[in-house]
């Protein structure tokens, strides 16, 4: 079989309703879509438009499935695949998208764009094109379950050392991070100590009947769009959250992972869990609420904004809980302008963070988030995402933006009174 | 073929034909798009997904609720007029056939008011395909045909409404007929495939409690 076989084969296995809506004469050309890419913003670039990475993909979706197309290609801008159009479609669908969403909802039509380019990454994968990085991060989270009586002890002897942090922090010798036990809540952080220590204080403070996974939430599978990978990445945690007879999995403040657990993975196992899936945003908001955390505002006495990950906010639904955990947590909260649904991305999202031979490029896309922060004159950026927070961290030091960054829990974790 | 039964075939055997033939495709096309595996949400849902398709389809006509249209009002309004005047050129192939009692001369000017700005703004629309830079890159030759094929239908529709001779009506029910046999192929099937997309967008942010937004 050729390539441009087995690309067909690729892309039919993934050719479902949302793609074929999309990938066909949808799309009107109408370009409403090019200024809400925040990538194109940056470069000016027409390559960089969402239509035009789209239409990389849907020319050859085209070609096969549209009826005009089969007929007179040229009519219509379809063609048969070649194989420098795959090195298109890396550029397309890997570094120059981070499947953000933002076109979408700005589309007169609801032209599916990131559809499409995560379609082109499944089928990069398959063809051995994705970038290699991702590939091993995903390979190494499935290892870590393979190997994870060799993993265990050298874990549990780091968490112990975080405990003493936490008892050290809350001066409560009985503050715990338990691992692995039987609990109500099952908390999914990642390989950090930041996602881990905060939330450890949290947990504490509210008396919740918790416990840590033994695994990371991030899930690099989903990134490259290998969906059986990726699978094999969430099992170890349903598997997890069966054994401790977790009735709430709470997973960390990481936007795929969240978008993952919450809403993608039910679709590939095809049922709901027999648990629910939160994010540490709504369960912290649900302690504020609760009165179960009790906290001090003048600890963050700096103006603060929020960057709404797309993950969390425009593909996950979670817009409000953030902003009540910060406004509760500062005495000063200013608003980022656009916000919430038609929030900009950073720059560094779908696996942009990971892939160091695109560095430069990733900070040229986070122009548009240099410019919100600065309108807003805060000395803080919370985020709830560590490839955002990471990527804000980098725009911050290039562009001197002067500003601290952290990730909600932690600024959270800093007002809170401990009795 | 006389003038008279000519133009009996134009606006009525031919027009049924070519209906026909879209509804036909359009129903093959759809039948299609139904087949393919749909991956529906599982989890239980955080917002609505009524109240998102709701919103999906209405947030055409609410260009506050929308950064793009919001930031363009004018292109907003020349898309506005623009499916407004297709949508008259449309409505008149079967009120000036079906219902010439209604066609009186004031009903006429009103149409032909209605359908103007569409050639006003489709001659803009193709100025912006060809000269910025970024439309030009994604412009194919459907696209321009599409834009062209369209221009012709509302003069003709107008000119057919204003003057009434047997060369204009019959140039405009001709054109009708080849747009919609030619329709379901190219681009302009766009507004069948809108309710598709809307719909399963609106779904999907409907139910994760994406949109509305509070």
């Amino acid at each position: 079989m050729d390539t441009r076989e087995k690309v067909i084969q690729e892309l039919d296995k993934r050719y479902n309703r949302l793609v074929g809506t999309s990938a066909t004469n949808l799309c009107t050309h109408c370009g409403w879509c090019i200024e809400s890419c925040h990538i194109f913003k940056a470069t000016g670039n027409p390559e960089h438009s969402p239509v035009a990475k789209a239409e990389k993909v849907r020319r050859v979706l085209k070609r096969k499935h549209d009826w005009l197309s089969r007929l007179f290609p040229k009519w219509t801008g379809a063609k048969d695949l070649t194989e420098s159009d795959l090195d298109e479609w890396i550029e397309a669908a890997f570094k120059n998208c981070t499947l953000c969403e933002r076109c979408v909802i700005n589309c007169p039509m609801g032209v599916e764009t990131p559809q499409i380019l995560a379609t082109a990454r499944g089928v990069l994968t398959a063809m051995g094109k994705s970038p290699e990085i991702l590939n091993q991060l995903t390979d190494a989270a499935i290892a870590r379950e393979e190997n994870m009586e060799m993993m265990e002890g050298f874990f549990r002897k780091q968490i112990a050392n975080l405990e003493k942090q936490v008892q050290e922090r809350m001066n409560d010798s009985n503050a715990r991070i338990p691992v692995s036990e039987e609990a109500d809540i099952l908390y999914v952080p990642l390989s950090g100590a930041h996602t881990m220590v905060p939330a450890a204080l949290i947990f504490n403070a509210a008396k919740a009947n918790w416990t840590m996974s033994l695994f990371e939430a991030s899930n690099y599978g989903v990134f490259v769009a290998d969906i059986p990978k990726a699978k094999k990445v969430v099992e170890r945690v349903l598997k997890e959250a069966k054994k401790v007879k977790a009735k709430t999995l709470v997973v960390t403040e990481c936007g795929h992972a969240y978008g993952v657990l919450k809403w993608e993975a039910p679709k590939w196992f095809g049922k709901q869990f027999d648990f629910e899936v939160k994010s540490l945003l709504e369960v912290m908001n649900d302690y504020i609420q609760e009165g179960k955390i009790v906290l001090d505002p003048s600890k963050n006495s700096e103006p603060v904004t929020y960057h709404d990950p797309c993950n969390i906010g425009r593909k996950g639904g979670i817009f409000e809980e953030p902003r009540n955990v910060i406004q509760a947590s500062s005495k000063e909260y200013k608003e980022m302008t656009p916000s919430k649904v038609e929030n900009f991305c950073c720059g560094g999202g779908s696996g942009m963070v990971a892939c160091s031979e695109w560095t430069e490029d990733r900070l040229l896309y986070g122009t548009v988030k240099v410019e919100q922060i600065k309108k807003t004159n805060a000395k803080k950026v919370v985020t709830a995402c560590d490839n955002c927070l990471h990527q804000i961290k980098e725009l911050g030091e290039k562009n001197n933006l002067n500003i601290s960054v952290s990730n909600v829990s932690e600024h959270l974790a800093n007002a809170l009174v401990f009795s | 073929m006389d003038s008279q039964s000519f133009m009996h075939f134009v606006e009525y055997e031919l027009q049924a034909i070519a209906i026909t033939w879209m509804v036909v495709m359009y129903t093959i096309k759809a039948v299609q798009l139904s087949r393919l595996p749909m991956p529906w949400e599982k989890e239980k849902p955080k917002g609505s997904g009524a109240k998102g398709i709701l919103r999906s389809y209405g947030s055409i006509f609410m260009p506050w609720s929308v950064e793009s249209s919001r930031k363009h009002m004018g292109r907003w309004i020349g898309f506005s007029l623009y499916h407004v005047g297709c949508l008259v050129a449309i409505v008149n192939t079967f009120t000036y056939t079906f219902t010439p009692g209604m066609m009186t001369p004031t009903v006429k000017i009103v149409f032909s008011a209605l359908i103007a700005p569409a050639i006003f703004i489709g001659f803009i629309k193709f100025y912006n395909r060809l000269s910025r830079p970024e439309l030009r890159h994604i412009s194919t030759p459907d696209d321009y045909f599409s834009l062209l094929s369209l221009q012709l239908f509302f003069f003709t529709g107008i000119m057919a409404l204003l003057l009434d001779t047997v060369f204009w009506r019959s140039s405009y029910y001709i054109i009708t007929a080849a747009f919609l046999f030619y329709v379901p192929f190219s681009k302009i099937s766009h507004y069948i495939y809108f309710f598709f997309a809307r719909f399963l967008t609106g779904k999907r942010y409907g139910w994760r409690g994406i949109i509305p937004q509070k």
